[in-house]
């Protein structure tokens, strides 16, 4: 499966709506009607001012995640380990954010989160090393890459950098690392940190298209043996840009901390990475698609108690969801296929009918 | 009881259900399919393993329902990478996250609740056949599940059947080369579908084992990442059975260990040694030089 720009849509579109129907499907054999599901999680995640900013607020991460994701896939590898990348990211942006109080504002929250994205990167690294040097896959690479991180955050946050409560959290961050609000509704607020995930987004896909760096890039992912004639090594670009997908999850990681939750604790990730994987290829591998896609996941995310809440479904329901997505997405080419196939045999058909008819 | 002997019962006891899903994504990899999704099928099987205990009231025929579940989550991968052309590695993700929704769904569907099912019968333990006590030491473990010899007999079956007969000829020649198999009259597609279903019967079976022969009970996510530990082991083993088999001992070791010293060094924080096991596992996929060649045409649909 290869990014395909020119008839991706065609065939993308068709495996959405397939999806979307086996969705429907499946709700209904658990008793739920799908225009009502449909309609509560719209309400969920749009509903109220509050529920907006809620959504928005875990947009951020997923743009993030589903950026770093995507970015690897295009130099040809599969970013597993955004999860432990966005721990690291944020326990590190934390830890500066705690340790540099008495740095002014202006300087302390971008220290921070450059520092979360440095570590993101580092943290990356052995994977792409393992995969030049081992040929290990670096999907497994990455995968016990997550499970070490978390587990070594979780250690570090019960022992030498937390809030010496048995909680397992950091104490809170400096009021000068936080990131101020710029918009309020009760006591939720807002931050910049959505606007600049998206730009982060649409500059991503500036450089990958339109720069010679992005097309180096991009052309290792797409046709290796074209790129080693022409002179670009595969194996350095492959190190840069998963070291960027790394600090681009780490990034994420660092912007939660000073954004919305002020410290890290354990667990911190609810799934922010492996999300990004659905959310890089729901928007077929393309930077400046992610939105709709992040939007979408968040608006799931944001609106799942409320289907326990309002359907008594399992919150659980929107995996599935994700997952036929991503199936019906991931064999999109024999979908769309078939979708075109059908649809010309009826319009020849109703052709035919009305030329016997007329 | 000596510890040494504790700690090799142990091993076997952690290793049991790696070593069916090992084994699993091992036939899978060899007839050429990438199976990441062992997580899943691991997930289905301990999920329907509990189901059909429940609903049967034998542990004997939720161990059957488990395995058919692993036979459907992996007919889901094979049929999306092997008929409709999904890349294979996304497909596998696809399916993990599928299981890990449907499990938790039905759970609250079937059973009315959230995060951990009720208990229903296990299957016997070693000793109940016996008629005498196996060792049971300070209470560590309560006993050993049938499920453990019957997995290192399946195990071993399934190395004699890759060594020695025409089907696993057949199987390795899809994995190697699809024209050569191909040529030889062998539909390559059945044959990897057929693997897939195999190698998904038995990480149902692994996962029925942690559902019905370890605990008695599901819940959710309680595999915690061991689908992706088996399909390290098969990469560690170098696709080769006996390799395999070996990495999965030491997988087994270190989880054991780690287990182990948790529970009699208190002084350090348990969660380096919950680490213990993907340290061990990552620092020997670094550090073990050797010729590490997958199946050629792994991965590969024509």
């Amino acid at each position: 499966m290869r990014p395909d720009s020119k008839s991706s849509f065609a065939t993308l579109l068709p495996a959405l709506i397939v999806g979307a129907l086996i969705c429907m499907a499946m709700a209904a054999a658990i008793g739920a009607r799908p225009l009502e599901l449909v309609q509560t999680i719209w309400m969920g995640a749009w509903g109220t001012a509050d529920a907006a900013i809620n959504t928005l607020t875990k947009m951020t991460p997923l743009l993030l995640t589903g950026l770093a994701v995507a970015l690897a896939y295009r130099a040809g590898l599969l970013n597993v380990g955004c999860e432990g990348q966005l721990t690291v990211g944020a326990l590190a942006g934390a830890t500066v954010a705690i340790k540099c109080a008495f740095l002014p504002s202006f300087l302390l929250l971008p220290l921070s989160l450059i520092s979360g994205a440095l570590i993101g990167g580092i943290w990356a690294w052995p994977a792409v090393v393992l995969r030049r040097w081992r040929m290990v896959h670096e999907v497994i690479s990455t995968l016990l890459l997550n499970y070490l991180a978390i587990n070594l955050c979780a250690y570090l946050v019960s022992g030498p950098l937390g809030d010496g409560s048995a909680m397992g959290r950091t104490p809170a961050i400096a009021p000068g690392a936080e990131m101020p609000a710029i918009l309020h509704s009760g006591s939720l607020y807002l931050t910049a940190a959505p606007i600049f995930a998206l730009l982060l987004c649409f500059a991503a896909s500036f450089w990958l298209c339109r720069t010679i760096w992005g097309f180096e890039a991009r052309s290792v992912g797409s046709n290796p043996e074209a790129a080693f004639n022409a002179g670009i090594s595969a194996s350095i670009w492959q190190t840069r840009i998963f070291m960027m997908s790394g600090a681009l999850a780490g990034l994420a990681g660092a912007l939660e901390v000073t954004a919305v939750h002020h410290r890290f604790y354990r667990a911190f990730s609810p799934g922010y990475g492996f999300d990004g994987l659905t959310a890089a290829f729901l928007a077929n591998g393309s930077p400046e698609w992610l939105w709709l896609s992040a939007l979408f996941l968040a608006s799931l995310r944001s609106a799942d108690k409320w289907l326990q809440i309002g359907l008594n479904i399992s919150p659980n329901y929107i995996w599935v969801i994700q997952a036929v997505l991503l199936l019906c997405v991931a064999c999109r080419q024999r979908i769309g296929n078939g979708f075109w196939r059908i649809l010309n045999r009826l319009r020849t058909n109703s052709a035919l009918n009305e030329h016997l008819e007329g | 009881m000596m510890p040494s002997f504790e700690l090799i019962t142990l091993t076997l006891l952690k290793a049991t259900p790696l070593l069916l899903a090992a084994f699993g994504g091992l036939i899978c990899e060899l007839s050429g399919l990438i199976n990441f999704a062992l997580e899943g099928m691991m997930l289905c099987g301990a999920f329907a393993a509990i189901l059909g205990a429940w609903a049967t009231g034998s542990p004997w025929l939720g161990l059957l329902f488990g395995i058919i579940a692993g036979i459907c989550a992996s007919a889901v991968h094979a049929t999306a990478s092997l008929k409709l052309g999904a890349n294979q590695i996304v497909s596998s993700i696809a399916v993990n996250l599928l299981a890990a929704g449907l499990t938790g769904l039905l759970l609250n569907q079937i059973f009315g609740v959230y995060g951990t099912s009720p208990t229903v019968a296990k299957l016997p333990e070693m000793n109940a056949l016996l008629h005498r006590n196996m060792p049971s030491p300070d209470g560590t473990f309560e006993g050993i599940s049938i499920l453990v010899p019957i997995a290192f007999a399946l195990a071993c079956g399934v190395m004699a059947c890759l060594r020695w007969t025409v089907a696993g000829l057949r199987l390795k020649a899809c994995g190697e080369s699809p024209e050569a198999a191909a040529a030889a009259g062998l539909s390559v597609f059945r044959i990897r579908f057929l693997a897939a279903c195999a190698g998904g019967a038995l990480a149902g079976m692994g996962g029925a084992y942690l559902s019905i022969g370890d605990l008695s009970q599901f819940v959710e996510n309680m595999t915690q990442g061991r689908g992706y530990l088996a399909i390290a082991a098969v990469i560690l083993g170098r696709w080769r059975p006996a390799g395999v088999f070996s990495a999965v001992l030491f997988f087994g070791f270190c989880d054991a260990a780690s287990e182990w010293l948790s529970v009699r060094w208190t002084a350090m924080p348990a969660q380096l040694f919950l680490g213990l096991p993907y340290a061990a596992c990552f620092t020997v996929l670094a550090f073990y030089s050797g010729k590490r060649r997958p199946p050629s045409a792994l991965g590969r649909v024509e």
